[in-house]
Formats: C-alpha cells, structure tokens, sequence
C-alpha cells in the first residue's frame, strides 16, 4: 500500500464531503494494531449524493479513471451494496459497501475521527471492529477480533 | 506473548502487532508495503459489484489464488 496514494484518496475524500466509515485491518491500523493488507474497506453513507461524492472523490484521486463511472448508485443502493474497486495504481484496492447483511451499515457504526497529515479520517471504534469481526468463521477476522479484544480490553457486552 | 510461531510468511504478515499510537499509520503502511515486496499480486483493473459479502470475499481469494 503506497501511503502518497492512500493519503490521497482520504484527502480527496474530506474534500468532497464523502460520508463514510474505515473498517477492516486499515482501520485497526489506525488504532495501533498493525497487520498487513492491500484492501480499503469502507461504509459509506447510502445515498445518491453520497455516492455522487464517492465517485467524484475516485476521479480526483485516479485523475479521471474511466472505470469509475461504473459504480453505479442505483446498484449501490439496491441489490449490489458491496462495490469492489481496483484503481490503475495496482498497489491497493477499495471494497466500498453500504450494508453488510442486515446488521451493519453506515448509520449502525460507531466511529471516531482520527488526523493524518491534516487529514480528518473517519475510523471505526476498536469496540465496533470487534462486534463486526467476532462472530465470523473466516480465521483472519477471528485472529483480529482478539488481538482487538486483548489490546484494548473489549469483551462481554462490546 | 513473546513468541508466536507461523508457518508462512503470509501468515506472519498477517498476523496483528502492537505499536505506538503515535505513528501506528506510518507503521502500517510500511508493513503492507513490505508486504507487497515480499508477495507480489497482479490485481485486475476496475469496478466489480456484489450481491453479499461471502460473494466479495470468494472474489478476493480468486484473485488471491491466481484464479
């Protein structure tokens, strides 16, 4: 992951206004726990001008990558709420989402802001990661979900 | 727990560890880009949409694997 590149986009992001959420490992990045990963998981707010912003971000920071276009907010908004996103750099991607099954979107993640460069990113709270990692079968999110409930002393009703 | 036992690099890598707060984002994207160093992908270009998470996640472990 190209960190020029990264803190591009969540530049770009601020600027137009995106209403979203970082989860997944770059999100535990921010809060100390460090592991490896070339994905950018994000919510985002599920709304046409949402969306509109999404778009218009990608452009800024992909300088106007036609395949951008292809993120479709009727889709987004309906029967593909998952929406993965491969830009020309090759050194990471997005996996951008407006709801996970029923339990989780935008609205239902506790978040806080975190500062990068003078970038204000929002970030999943460590609490919100676990409740999201805790309960699935695949062994990477189980293995996060307790370095997650160890470091920062999350259990019971977290 | 002083000592954790892998049996890959890619295991290793992903594995969660401990920094400081204070610079946990440099020292995250450093770790993915040695990451990238030490297991080079090919990743396709462009937009592709899913109806559910375990559809978005057997596509990443396609590309993952080569497919």
């Amino acid at each position: 992951m190209d960190r020029d590149e990264l803190l591009r986009v969540l530049r770009a992001f601020e600027m137009e206004g995106l209403e979203y959420v970082l989860i997944g490992a770059t999100a535990m990045g921010f809060h100390g726990l460090v592991r490896a990963t070339e994905d950018v998981d994000l919510f985002v707010r599920a709304t046409p001008e949402n969306v509109d912003r999404l778009r218009r971000a990608l452009r800024a920071a992909y300088a106007d990558d036609p395949s951008i276009e292809e993120i479709r907010t009727t889709e987004l908004l309906g029967d593909y709420p998952s929406v993965r996103y491969y830009p020309p750099s090759g050194d990471l991607f997005f996996d951008v989402m407006t709801r996970l099954g029923d339990a989780a979107s935008f609205e239902t993640i506790e978040a806080e802001v975190k500062e990068v460069e003078g970038i204000r990113v929002r970030v999943a709270t460590p609490a919100a990661l676990y409740r999201m990692k805790k309960d699935t079968v695949r062994p990477l999110d189980r293995r996060d979900a307790a370095a997650l409930r160890e470091r920062f002393k999350l259990g019971g009703n977290d | 727990m002083p000592v954790q036992r892998f049996r890959s690099g890619e295991e290793m890598n992903a594995a969660p560890i401990r920094v400081p707060s204070g610079d946990s984002f440099d020292r995250f994207v450093r770790h993915c880009a040695r990451y990238r160093a030490l297991f080079p992908r090919r990743y396709p270009r462009g937009v592709f949409r899913f109806r559910t998470i375990e559809e978005a996640q057997a596509a990443r472990e396609r590309v993952a694997n080569g497919g």
